[in-house]
């Protein structure tokens, strides 16, 4: 992924496994949430692929003169590769939350993950309007009071979304993107500004929701304790290139991961 | 309590059906009621008086109830104080003149009536909400009906009315687009001129097309399609032109979408102008005699069942949709929401609303021509939105009532120059009283910076529900 003259991500390869939760770390200004993006549909990468359940769904993207001479090889894959919206990435079953919190402002907790519910909709903007749809309506609501359930802020759905505390505000935003009914959850810095008891508190929420939804689980954390207990496996990058990957205690002892987060030692 | 609500409710049915009864059982025996009026018989001896009131008489067979309203005010303007007015004579006449309007109280009433009994039976709890609903539309089109009876039907009240309510389509319209799915487009005057002018050209009466396509010779629709047929088709292309429009325009953002759809609008109108098109669109020449509305009711029921549409829109799962596009597009996009789909769909239809809105614009204004849908027309509308409360559509309804109501009525007294005590008071002089509507323009969006409304809703049920509502409810 470059953006004019800065290389982002370089040359990296992830891979996460069924039933996995997998971390992705580094350093400030490494590039975990460009990677994030670019597998979420949000970037568009210049150059790398990005497959789910050995169908690929995002791929370079050629502009230009390459885009026509691209289109008319692969015309079958054409739509699905050139506009990988997030959208149609949600769709797929990869569901993301968002590293600067992003509710709907205006909502109530129970509005915001019922918007979620959205896209499994088999009514049309007719028998919406119509109410023609009153079953599958009356399952929206009891999905996304579920997942309200779930996440522990049944009590609070109509409360305003940014008016709940911060940790609240985090565990919403799970919920929204469980209301989509996920197979791989993309959780981006899900405890940033948390106390240690309620990242402690997080990290066993993450190990229940992925045990209970038969979930995979892929993650950006820069709490290393969180890290160390919940992951399967910790990718760890630093100026957008893998420096290490590996068990938790592998990459804990990592020479390399070490000088990337403490720095050189010039002596 | 709640038995006494039940009785009263029933009460209510009762007064309503009797009242309904009385109504229908004292327009027939006119006839009785005059001769009874005269008990003396004193038009025998006054051959004036006889021939006022055979007037009256004569005038019953034809069945025309103007004209023998028409007949008997002049019988009783010029012989009421000769005349048994006073008692059951008196109450036998009120209910006869104001037979229609008793009617529609009457009805009104029993539909309020049977409404709140089923708010209270337990067994039709599911029916509760569409009860509220139609009793509350039930009181306002009676009301309607009766303050056009009362009023007369070219009053400046009615027209105020009218026309209200024509912009409050038109503005929950444009709400649905900018207050709800956060697109800033400006192209609503356009697609009005669209649906104005389809309502226009289908429904002139095909014998006077000669005259209304006089440089056309006729023009090429030699057809007329019935009333609502035309208005829905108003819409349908309105529509379309927006589909078009929407392919290009909809990637765009805030202000750049703005001047876009602006743009088109403008387009829009310099092509209907175009004397090219002149046997479709009559070119830069006024289209007429079309058919029109007489009464207040038909706009009324036509901007009603669209908002109602509209609402019901805005609440189910593509207006959650909607809503979740203008709060934040990335993460609306990241729930599995396509973008584009759901702002074309919320465009083509705020067209669809902005093009029927049009076709009663032009019923009301009885002419059309493309030259009237300037932009000032879009920003106008923008203006009540934004003055209702973005977001808002009780908002939008109450600030197009109250900005019809202040431009073309309460605020007439500063155009005319008035003089007091030989004093003649400055300022007040044509024009004027744009500026002080200005003014209060202002004044309004500096105290109420996010409208009268801001984004709730003014909620009517709470007067009908007894209970405390859960939290939330009142919001939109």
């Amino acid at each position: 992924m470059q953006f004019g003259g800065v290389v982002a991500v370089d040359n990296l390869s992830l891979h996460v496994e069924q039933g996995e939760i997998v971390a992705l770390i580094g350093p400030n200004g490494a590039g975990k949430t460009t990677a994030f993006n670019c597998i979420t549909g949000v970037y568009k990468p210049t150059n790398g692929q990005v497959y789910y359940q050995d169908q690929l769904i995002v791929s370079n993207h050629p502009q230009g003169k390459m885009k026509a001479l691209y289109a008319g090889q692969n015309k079958d894959a054409y739509k699905q590769v050139l506009e990988p919206t997030p959208d149609r990435i949600t769709k797929l079953g990869l569901a993301r939350t968002f590293q600067n919190i992003r509710l709907f402002k205006t909502q109530t907790a129970f509005e915001n993950v019922l918007i979620a519910t959205h896209l499994h909709r088999t009514s049309n903007l007719l028998t919406a309007t119509l109410r023609l749809n009153h079953a599958e309506e009356k399952r929206m609501r009891q999905h996304a009071l579920d997942m309200l359930e779930v996440v522990g802020l049944a009590d609070l759905k109509d409360e305003l979304a940014t008016s709940l505390p911060y940790g609240m505000q985090r565990r919403l935003e799970i919920a929204r993107a469980l209301a989509t009914k996920p197979r791989l959850l993309l959780l981006d810095e899900p405890a940033a500004g948390m106390n240690p008891q309620e990242t402690d508190d997080l990290g066993r929420f993450i190990v229940d929701i992925k045990q209970r939804f038969d979930l995979t689980v892929f993650l950006i954390e820069h709490h290393m304790d969180l890290v160390m207990d919940i992951s399967d496996r910790i990718y760890v990058i630093d100026f957008g290139r893998l420096i290490a990957t590996g068990r938790p205690d592998e990459v804990q002892d990592n020479p390399d991961v070490i000088t990337a987060y403490l720095g050189v030692d010039e002596e | 309590m709640k038995k006494a609500k039940i009785v009263l409710s029933l009460l209510l049915i009762i007064a309503a059906v009797a009242l309904v009864g009385y109504t229908l059982s004292s327009q027939g025996d006119l006839h009785d009621l005059v001769m009874r009026l005269d008990p003396q018989n004193l038009a025998a001896a006054d051959s004036r008086m006889q021939k006022a009131r055979d007037r009256v008489l004569d005038g019953l067979p034809e069945g025309d109830r103007t004209k023998d309203l028409r007949n008997l005010d002049r019988y009783l303007e010029g012989y009421g104080p000769q005349l048994e007015l006073d008692g059951e004579n008196g109450l036998e006449l009120f209910v006869y003149r104001n037979g229609p309007s008793l009617l529609a109280a009457g009805i009104a009433l029993a539909v309020i009536g049977a409404a709140l009994l089923i708010t209270q039976l337990k067994a039709l709890a599911k029916y509760r909400k569409p009860a509220v609903y139609l009793a509350l539309a039930a009181l306002l089109y009676a009301g309607v009906y009766i303050v056009e009876n009362i009023a007369g039907a070219s009053s400046m009240l009615m027209t105020v009315l009218k026309k209200g309510a024509i912009y409050a389509l038109i503005a929950v319209s444009m709400n649905l687009l900018n207050g709800f799915t956060g697109l800033f487009s400006l192209g609503q005057a356009g697609f009005m001129l669209v649906g104005a002018y389809t309502y226009a050209i289908f429904t002139i009466a095909s014998d006077s097309r000669i005259q209304v396509y006089q440089y056309y010779d006729g023009g090429l629709v030699q057809f007329a399609l019935p009333t609502l047929v035309a208005i829905v088709l108003a819409g349908l292309v309105a529509a379309f032109f927006a589909y078009l429009i929407g392919l290009p325009v909809l990637r765009l953002k805030s202000d750049y979408l703005a001047i876009a759809t602006l743009g088109f609008a403008e387009i829009i109108r310099a092509i209907f102008q175009y004397d090219g098109l002149g046997p479709i669109t009559n070119g830069s020449n006024l289209l007429r005699k079309f058919t029109t509305f007489d009464t207040a009711l038909f706009p009324f029921a036509v901007a009603g069942a669209c908002i109602a549409l509209i609402v019901l829109l805005i609440h189910s799962t593509y207006g959650r949709s909607f809503k979740a596009i203008r709060d934040d597009e990335v993460a609306a996009e990241a729930m599995g929401i396509n973008l584009f789909r759901h702002k074309q769909m919320s465009f083509v239809i705020s067209s669809f609303f902005a093009g029927v809105g049009g076709a009663l614009l032009a019923m009301y204004q009885t002419t059309v021509q493309a030259s009237a849908f300037k932009a000032s027309m879009t920003y106008e509308i923008l203006l009540i939105v934004v003055i209702g409360g973005m977001g808002s559509i009780t908002g939008s309804i109450l600030a197009s009532f109250l900005f019809v109501a202040s431009s073309e009525w309460w605020l007439r007294f500063l155009d005319n120059e008035l003089v007091i005590g030989g004093v003649q008071i400055p300022l007040l002089r044509s024009g004027f009283r744009m500026v002080v509507f200005s003014v209060v323009i202002m004044v309004m969006v500096l105290f109420y910076r996010r409208g009268i409304m801001g984004d709730k809703e003014f909620n009517f049920s709470s007067l009908f529900k007894p209970r405390v509502k859960k939290g939330g409810g009142v919001r939109g």
